[in-house]
């Protein structure tokens, strides 16, 4: 059995991990940090035009190799294991949450409220950006208030965006560019400016921030220690306390199986799956619901957002294929009036394509050459905007991860299973949301001779979290305010899971923030 | 990587696609495509793709047809996308496998019209045989995203309405949406084709995601 030790072990290696290592050596350069990863490391940049053009042709995997075949489960889980994480694919879209998000109960009566000051996270959301690259615009509203601006300037609007940008303003609804960790500027963190390839998912130049330049910068600098292809399967209890004292992994690839760690401090940062999953598979008999779950909470309060969408067909020229990722977005019904029906959302607007090339036109007869062309023309004359919003739905406590024994790895371990459910009182929400958004999408249309498409609802939580929520109170959460469980003074929970509710918006920025704010913690406390 | 390196990597993965006239000539075993194959294309694309490609124009979208099936790998990882909880299965067998039996009934239609060859149809004829192999055996309704040889001809007109030459062609516009194109002047409308853009012009297609 291989063994190592270490100051700080951190369990995952996606953008949390990234951003805790990174400050982390920061703050205490001296100490021994050992990043482990299930996944391996795809460190191959200058292959990802290839990888790009081999998706663009052939629906090949833009990140080939980055999952690990058995460990999966059931319910809403990204397969993503690799160094970078899901944040390998992510689009970049960095929208901050709304101080309504930390304060649901008090302002609104519902689920429960952060126990975090908004100036607090404010302040680890300008650091978050720097350290991630992003570029954006302020908001027009005031309480979208920054103490910092935002380290790039905006990417520029195509035509299409200008021209949607006039369009939907006309519904006295103010729109703005949404924030992305793009590069707007050459040489931001050693990276290119975008060259607006229009595959954001993989994005060949760099531009977009992926966790891997900061895996490699670190590992250049000898400042993290990188265990990919390790996969840890328990986190071990103390004889004598209730502190950790070593996590067990195996390699993944089966040569000399099984690895120990030792470490002061261990930092669970593997995300809202893997980091639930990983406490209740640690077990033991005197924590025989899983470590950091004496209340029985490991697990529970899984959570995201829902989306409505549409297609609205408008009266505006637009050429589908400029930037399809940028977008528009508002940020007014972050808020919700307290003595109105409750509904928060964000809402973003693309450029789409009205309509694409068919083989038969609308009586069944074949189009060829020339004649599918006309027909091809004649239903673009007239532009297309795609609109959605996320809306704010908050979790039952039976919103839960679990474990599955009927499903089980290589290894044995079973697998999680994951059942979201929102709570009653949001289930009560659905019809006035669904009403609310038709009635904002028919304001949208009607500002420019708009016809509103078919409206869709998204069946799953989207950018999901939740498992390990924060909480003062030990009976009710598994974390505290910076991500310190309640139960082991020396094992964090950091990131996305430790998130109470989903916002209304992507989560990205928001977890960042969140692990950045428990790394200094991690930092002072085990000094 | 810096912006040298950037455009460098750029100037390199726009040289990957291209074909030389040397490669359309060429044969190999298996599933790849004869001249005969070749040539029974081109004839496919006078009468399937838009005139205004010129020989050029169609010369090019056969050459990325026959660059399609010489590049693809059978058993390739598709992966599973941004938060998908599935992993797609691995690409299949290559759709040119069941391309020969097709060409085959071209030329076996053509030779019922009285033509040694698909190819030596005049247009208007050769148009009635790619209608009727559009219509039976089994009624092809939609080009797929990507050739998946359930039809050759819908496959070969597929690679090109789907792909950015077309939709170019078709917002008379120089979208260039697989291009990475920069930023600078995206806040402008893309200039109109010339006459030479709409036959030259050349990009690739994108995914479906």
């Amino acid at each position: 059995m291989a063994r190592y030790e270490c100051d700080v072990l951190i369990v995952g290696g996606g953008i949390t991990a990234a951003m805790v290592s990174q400050k982390l050596s920061e703050l205490r350069p001296a100490w021994k940090i050992i990043v482990v990863e299930a996944g391996k490391r795809l460190f191959d940049f200058d292959k990802r035009f290839e990888y790009r053009q081999r998706n663009l042709d052939y629906g090949e995997n833009q990140w080939p190799g980055d999952f690990v075949a058995d460990q999966g489960g059931r319910g809403i889980i990204s397969r993503s294991m690799a160094v970078g994480g899901s944040a390998l694919h992510f689009g970049g879209v960095c929208n901050r949450f709304s101080e309504e998000d930390t304060r649901l109960k008090s302002l609104y009566g519902l689920a429960a409220d952060w126990p975090i000051d908004w100036k607090d996270l404010e302040a680890h959301y300008c650091e978050a950006e720097k350290r991630i690259g992003v570029s954006g615009e302020p908001g027009p509203l005031k309480e979208d208030a920054r103490s910092q601006p935002y380290p790039m300037p905006p990417m520029n609007m195509t035509w299409n965006l200008v021209q949607l940008k006039a369009w939907a303003e006309k519904s006295g609804i103010p729109f703005w560019t949404t924030p992305q960790a793009k590069n707007t500027v050459d040489g931001y963190n050693g990276r290119s400016k975008c060259h607006r390839c229009n595959t954001c998912e993989v994005c060949p130049t760099g531009a977009r921030y992926s966790p891997d330049f900061t895996y490699k910068q670190l590992l250049a600098g000898k400042k993290i220690e990188l265990h990919d292809g390790t996969l840890v399967r328990k986190l071990v209890l103390d004889d004598a306390s209730t502190k950790i004292v070593a996590a067990q992994a195996v390699k993944e690839d089966g040569s000399d199986n099984s690895v120990e760690y030792r470490a002061k401090a261990f930092v669970v940062a593997s995300g809202y799956c893997w980091s639930s999953h990983l406490l209740l598979l640690s077990a033991n008999s005197r924590f025989p619901n899983g470590l950091a779950n004496s209340s029985d909470h490991v697990g529970r309060y899984m959570t995201g957002h829902l989306a409505h969408e549409t297609r609205i067909d408008l009266d505006v020229k637009i050429y589908p294929g400029m930037n399809e990722q940028h977008s528009l977005i508002s940020r007014q019904f972050f808020r919700c009036a307290t003595d109105k029906p409750f509904v928060r959302h964000d809402l973003r607007v693309w450029e789409a394509a009205a309509g694409g090339p068919r083989l038969r036109d609308a009586t069944g007869g074949l189009l060829l050459g020339d004649d599918l062309v006309s027909d091809w023309r004649a239903r673009i004359v007239r532009g297309t905007a795609r609109v959605r919003g996320y809306f704010d739905v908050h979790p039952d406590k039976d919103s839960r991860l679990t474990l599955d024994p009927a499903n089980r790895n290589k290894w044995g371990d079973p697998l999680p299973v994951i059942q979201h459910k929102i709570d009653a009182a949001s289930e009560s929400r659905q019809a006035a949301t669904l009403q609310h958004f038709q009635e904002i999408f028919a304001q949208l249309a009607k500002a420019n001779d708009g016809k509103v498409g078919r409206v869709s609802s998204l069946g799953y939580q989207d950018h999901p979290s939740g498992g390990c929520r924060m909480g003062a109170d030990p009976s009710t959460s598994v974390v505290d305010t910076h991500g310190r469980t309640h139960d082991h003074e020396n094992l964090f929970v950091v990131g996305s899971p430790t998130q109470p509710t989903g916002g209304c918006t992507n989560a990205t920025l928001t977890f960042v923030a969140l692990a950045l704010r428990s790394t200094t913690e991690i930092a002072r406390s085990q000094s | 990587m810096n912006r040298r390196d950037a455009l460098k990597s750029i100037a390199a993965a726009a040289a990957l696609p291209s074909l030389t006239r040397a490669d359309l000539g060429a044969q190999s075993p298996g599933t790849d495509l004869t001249p005969a194959n070749i040539s029974a294309l081109r004839a496919l694309a006078e009468v399937a793709l838009p005139s205004s490609l010129g020989a050029d124009g169609r010369d090019n979208a056969v050459r990325r047809f026959v660059a399609w099936v010489r590049g693809y790998k059978a058993g390739a990882d598709r992966g599973h996308g941004y938060g998908n909880s599935q992993i797609s299965p691995p690409t299949g067998p290559s759709p040119a496998a069941k391309y020969p039996a097709q060409f085959a009934a071209l030329d076996a239609a053509a030779k019922a019209k009285g033509a040694a060859t698909f190819a030596a149809l005049p247009a208007a004829v050769r148009r009635a045989v790619v209608e009727a192999a559009l219509n039976e055996p089994q009624r092809v309704t939609q080009m797929p995203a990507r050739p998946n040889g359930n039809s050759l001809v819908a496959d070969f007109m597929g690679l090109y309405f789907n792909g950015a030459d077309a939709r170019d062609l078709a917002y008379d516009a120089a979208i260039g949406r697989d291009t990475c194109r920069g930023l600078d002047g995206s806040e402008k409308a893309p200039a109109p084709l010339g006459k030479g853009l709409r036959k030259s012009f050349s990009g690739s297609r994108r995914s479906g995601k």
